[in-house]
């Protein structure tokens, strides 16, 4: 499950002090390629080349992006969707952790609610918010429970996964000092486990975004899905372009702070 | 996995659960303890469903739906392997292309939607856009790992035999690395998925997305679950099948 790495992380190259040199010789061109990317962007609207409302200049947007800073509709949207995401972030990661590691060790669990998930599991979440619109309405509670279901699945698969692979070893050595099956699971299996855990929760963290921007927009009232349909038919491209990259940045931001988390809480990760 | 084949082993208690909950849904309706306008009851559900099928109404919007994510699918994975092994096999390519795509990746797709509508119109150029966007990063970073974790000892058996640059692509490195460009895919296929049917029902024309919330908008329950068992089914479906080609494919995969 190391489908959402960052491309650095697999470079095979030793990162070493020494190679950082040696690794932005090459990027040079690839930061270079960007602001060509950002000139051509900026000249082509100013002078005309693309004459589109929808096409402003760079300028113009990140002018947007910075008067936004002191106070602007953006950042309030943003902090309402991140509220929401970290809820439902929050609640879905818990309920995947405790339903993967009690399927995966209690049999009965296991054909009581396996089958019933593997039903919910292929639906695409867009497809549940109108349905739960009838029950939940439009506020928090939808988006909450549309973030929690969608994060749920992939820490849910892999804590299953995860538990499977624990070594039988541990388990019995666990029985032979005839430790308690509650204190086997949090003490001997979950850690056990965390690595794979680890893995689920970070696919599960941009799911989360990504999950909150679409309520958002399919159901909205606030936050920043609601905040960029509205400038859409606003007609302000600026403010849009400034949205998306705020979230951009939140995104980068929040996988980066997993990442180091992940190295200080699990440092057996990747050490099998 | 040993656990999931269990469950199915068992077939009949399997499909124990899933029956429980159906029929004290059923009864519930029946008996009038849940509100039949919110939820219909199963059965009705499934004649809704019956119906749809049976009057061949079912097929526009399905097909239009396959019809934009496959398209958009097939561009994202022929862009994502393409894009994926050029940058892990070139230096060059690898230093100017790495900043753009972790510019790019971490934007959250939904959050395109509304400015891709903005910029290209609403249509069916959008809507392929949208997929090709969700799709594409999951492909190209698995791709470029399988790639960059392969073997050396297979590339310099190649360039011992001078084999040319195309025919160790084609030959070595994307055979070798088919299981985790395969693994980008299965989440490129659900990422994909997601975002069409998010496209259809911010502005859809036609299309599963648009069904759904347009049902749901005129109060038209039972057909709009009608719709959601469609699409669940099309995701089940889309999913089987891609597992049977990765077992064709990739008959090793998971037996190491």
């Amino acid at each position: 499950m190391s489908v959402v790495g960052t491309l650095e992380g697999a470079s095979s190259k030793p990162s070493a002090a020494g190679s950082i040199r040696r690794r932005l010789g090459p990027r040079l061109y690839g930061v270079l390629l960007i602001a060509a990317i950002l000139l051509f962007w900026e000249v082509s609207s100013r002078l005309g080349w693309i004459v589109s409302a929808y096409w402003p200049p760079v300028t113009k947007i990140l002018w947007a992006a910075i008067s936004q800073l002191g106070g602007g509709d953006i950042l309030v949207s943003l902090a309402a969707t991140l509220r929401r995401a970290l809820t439902g972030y929050a609640i879905g990661s818990v309920l995947g952790i405790a339903l993967g590691i009690l399927l995966g060790k209690s049999k009965v669990l296991r054909i009581a609610l396996l089958p019933l998930i593997e039903i919910v599991r292929p639906i695409p979440t867009p497809a549940v918010i109108p349905p739960l619109i009838l029950f939940l309405g439009v506020d928090d509670a939808l988006k909450i429970f549309a973030i929690s279901l969608a994060t749920f699945f992939p820490v849910f698969t892999n804590t299953f996964a995860g538990v499977a692979t624990v070594d039988d070893t541990l388990i019995q050595t666990a029985r032979t000092f005839r430790t308690s099956w509650a204190r086997t699971l949090l003490r001997v299996v979950l850690p056990a486990t965390l690595p794979a855990i680890a893995a689920g929760l970070r696919t599960a963290t941009s799911l989360a975004l990504v999950v909150a921007v679409v309520s958002e927009m399919v159901a909205g009232s606030s936050g920043i899905g609601y905040y960029l349909v509205e400038m859409q038919y606003a007609l302000r491209p600026d403010l849009m372009y400034a949205a998306v990259m705020y979230l951009a940045i939140t995104g980068y931001a929040v996988n980066r702070l997993f990442l180091v988390l992940e190295a200080r809480l699990i440092p057996w990760m990747g050490k099998t | 996995m040993s656990q999931r084949s269990e469950v199915y082993r068992t077939s009949l208690l399997g499909l124990l659960s899933p029956a429980i909950v159906l029929s004290v849904w059923e009864s519930a309706g029946a008996l009038g303890w849940i509100n039949p306008i919110l939820l219909p009851r199963p059965s009705q559900i499934v004649w809704s469903l019956v119906e749809l099928v049976a009057d061949g109404a079912v097929f526009p919007p399905l097909l239009y739906t396959i019809a934009l994510f496959v398209v958009g699918y097939a561009i994202a994975s022929i862009l994502g392997i393409a894009i994926g092994v050029a940058m892990a096999t070139s230096e060059t390519l690898y230093g100017l292309l790495e900043p753009l795509v972790e510019i790019l990746r971490p934007i959250p797709k939904s959050a395109l939607v509304p400015v891709l509508f903005l910029f290209l119109g609403i249509g069916k150029t959008t809507m392929i856009t949208v997929v090709v966007l969700a799709a594409v990063f999951p492909v190209l970073i698995s791709t470029f790992q399988g790639v960059r974790g392969l073997d050396p000892v297979l590339l310099e058996t190649a360039r011992t035999f001078q084999v040319s640059r195309m025919r160790t692509i084609f030959s070595i490195i994307l055979p070798a690395s088919l299981p985790m460009i395969l693994a980008g895919m299965r989440v490129a296929l659900g990422l994909g998925l997601v975002l069409v049917i998010l496209a259809e029902m911010l502005a859809g024309e036609d299309g599963i997305g648009f069904r759904i919330l347009d049902l749901q908008r005129a109060f038209q329950i039972r057909e709009m679950f009608a719709w959601i068992f469609v699409l669940v089914a099309l995701g089940g479906g889309l999913m089987m099948l891609f597992d049977l080609i990765e077992r064709t494919l990739v008959p090793w995969r998971g037996k190491t």
